[in-house]
């Protein structure tokens, strides 16, 4: 799951439960209240029932018709009062066809508060009281009064939906909110994804933006990254070069100080000098393959090709050489520079050297909507060609001087360890242009 | 002709002037960048050979400072990288060839040769001028189907006027191409080489291709033009 997917869930999660709890706090409040707020009402109604109640000195109950509350007079309306005397019972008008409950008396001076609840389908509230009579006894009365819970449950309602509605739409705004803050909060984390994708092709050599201090050492280390392979390549690659050269001069001497005239010994030595020459330039290549960044910029084939060519053309001044060149246009290679600049130099320097002035090479992406997965090229000329049977002994790695065919050897070995470096493939036939083709894959993903 | 070699190795540069020189060549040699350049800012060179790995100025900032410095004699590099990469950066910095150490001598006699003629304007490794065709490549000379013997000097002389023919050529001009710099020149003996030369080519004087400007130098004409 994403990181923001992630963000999201948990937030709307912890935000659906807050608001659960607090909605359900506010319910059982609201409830409560308006509880109370019908005890008190009840007890006045009870007050104001008492108050019309007239006892006859024989002890029988009678009731103005004014009650005060009109609901007590209207049957059905929810509100109901009943009197209980010594032996008589006294019932509001508005209890007509009620089930009211019979409720044991209450004590003088108590009173009792019952919710609708098993075999209960009212409120009730009872008080009791002691009629003091003309000869001095007291007659205990209750009142009591019911109230439909219908009202109450309506209003709870009410207060419930105007509840649910509210707190969605704070749950709603506050997860938009969240929304926008995840934006916000995760833009740096967007922008290290936009420099890393920089370094990668090559744009930037290291992460140079301004971040949040907790992800500084995430960018802290993958620069020294950056910057130790480098220096690592660097530091191989010199310690390479300087092997070669200083191995290639001495070499050069021996040769230069052989006498002109041929011997057998030395041309033993001949051989085994230009098989060093052959080593050196090979093993060199393979072992600086190793030394390969992950992380190569994109290399412009086109302009390198260019610069071969012009370069060929200087040294090749003297042979008319048309050296024709069809490549994709912005054909990117996603490898190293140096290498491409071999594996191309060695195949068109063998064009121009062993063709008769027309060579053409050919280039373009290996899958053709990911740049990043390889190239694929060719370079043919309009020459004598390659016999079938020496094209399978140049295309064999590590092949010694005396199976070598002469001239077209050194170059094809080294392009042979490119390819081989970069999991490529090489394939020798013959060119429409009627001389030798070398078709070349390079792979870089 | 006379060529510049600027290489730091001793033993490698002792040798290579040995074989140039034993090819008719004046060498003129140094060991380092900054030397190299003074010398190639001094000295009127026919050619240039230059290794990349040089101590004090690399050979390709050598060669980006004689071509800014208008020197437009030829260059070649001598190399250990033999990657194309440096052979790329060597052209475009303004050399015009590159050979990759080690290498055959031969091979880089061939390639000398093959850039003066290239700079003198010829493809070929024979020139023809009028009745005379020069092998530049073995330094035979021949006059119809006849081989005429010349001597080192001699044909020096004969092959850097073939190089700017129907152009004054003064005595200044053969002595600092044909000798390199603290050897014993004398003017004297430019005239007694020309002379003998004239002898050779044009036995019976009907020809005359060398022609003396008095006060001014020498100049080869093409004979058959000139009847």
């Amino acid at each position: 799951m994403s990181l923001r997917m992630r963000l999201v869930v948990l937030a709307a999660l912890v935000m659906t439960v807050s608001l659960g709890l607090v909605g359900a706090a506010l319910d059982a409040a609201f409830y409560r209240s308006s509880v109370a707020a019908l005890n008190s009402r009840m007890e006045s109604t009870a007050y104001l029932v008492l108050a019309a109640t007239e006892i006859d000195d024989d002890g029988s109950l009678r009731l103005d018709k004014e009650l005060g509350d009109p609901r007590l007079g209207q049957p059905g309306s929810g509100l109901y009062a009943h009197v209980h005397g010594r032996r008589d019972h006294w019932y509001s008008p508005s209890s007509l066809n009620q089930d009211l409950p019979e409720l044991p008396p209450v004590r003088p001076g108590e009173s009792v508060f019952l919710q609708p609840g098993a075999g209960r389908d009212y409120f009730i509230f009872c008080y009791g009281v002691a009629w003091e009579l003309a000869n001095g006894s007291r007659l205990p009365i209750t009142v009591s009064i019911f109230v439909d819970p219908k009202e109450l449950r309506k209003e709870v309602s009410a207060f419930r939906a105007g509840l649910g509605t509210s707190l969605g739409a704070a749950g709603v705004i506050l997860l938009l909110a969240q929304l926008l803050f995840l934006t916000l909060g995760m833009r740096p984390l967007r922008r290290l994804t936009r420099d890393v994708a920089g370094v990668e092709s090559g744009r930037t050599q290291r992460l140079e933006g301004q971040y949040p201090r907790e992800l500084e050492p995430l960018t802290r280390n993958l620069n020294r990254l950056l910057e130790t392979e480098k220096t690592n390549q660097t530091r191989y690659r010199n310690a390479l070069d300087s092997l070669a050269h200083s191995l290639k001069t001495p070499l050069s001497v021996i040769r230069s100080s052989m006498p002109a005239d041929t011997a057998a010994k030395s041309s033993a030595i001949e051989n085994a000098v230009t098989d060093m020459q052959r080593l050196i330039a090979t093993r060199l290549q393979r072992a600086a393959a190793s030394a390969r960044s992950s992380m190569a910029p994109a290399v412009d084939v086109g302009r390198q090709a260019e610069r071969l060519i012009q370069s060929l053309g200087r040294v090749y001044s003297h042979k008319m050489i048309d050296i024709d060149a069809n490549m994709d246009p912005g054909l990117a290679f996603y490898g190293e520079q140096r290498d491409l600049l071999e594996l191309l130099g060695n195949l068109l320097d063998n064009a121009c050297k062993y063709g008769h002035g027309k060579v053409r090479l050919r280039a373009g992406p290996l899958v053709a909507d990911k740049p990043r997965a390889g190239i694929r090229l060719s370079v043919e000329d309009n020459g004598p060609g390659i016999a079938p049977d020496a094209r399978r002994t140049l295309l064999k790695r590590g092949v010694r001087g005396d199976e070598r065919v002469d001239g077209h050897g050194l170059g094809l070995a080294i392009v042979l360890e490119i390819v081989s470096a970069y999991n490529g493939e090489i394939e020798i036939d013959e060119g429409d242009l009627g001389g030798a083709r070398v078709s070349v894959v390079l792979r870089t993903q | 002709m006379r060529i510049l070699l600027v290489e730091d190795d001793q033993d490698l540069q002792t040798s290579l002037a040995e074989i140039l020189r034993d090819a008719g060549y004046a060498v003129d040699v140094s060991g380092d960048g900054v030397e190299g350049l003074f010398f190639a800012e001094e000295y009127p060179l026919d050619l240039a050979i230059i290794d990349l790995g040089l101590p004090g100025m690399s050979g390709l900032e050598l060669i980006r400072k004689l071509r800014a410095k208008e020197r437009r004699f030829p260059v070649l590099i001598l190399t250990a990288r033999s990657e194309w990469q440096d052979k790329v950066e060597g052209l475009e910095a303004g050399a015009d060839d590159y050979l990759t150490k080690p290498f055959h001598p031969e091979e880089l006699k061939a390639r000398v040769g093959a850039l003066i003629r290239r700079a003198a304007g010829h493809t070929q490794a024979v020139i023809e001028f009028g009745p005379f065709s020069v092998d530049l490549a073995s330094q035979r000379v021949r006059r119809g189907e006849e081989e005429i013997d010349l001597t080192t000097y001699e044909y020096k002389v004969f092959e850097y006027l073939l190089m700017h023919p129907e152009e004054v050529v003064t005595k200044t001009d053969l002595s600092e191409h044909l000798y390199e710099e603290d050897s014993d020149r004398d003017s004297n003996v430019i005239e007694v080489f020309v002379g003998r030369l004239r002898r050779k080519i044009d036995p019976r004087g009907k020809m005359n291709p060398i022609e003396t400007l008095r006060g001014r130098g020498y100049r080869l004409n093409n004979p058959q033009r000139a009847s």
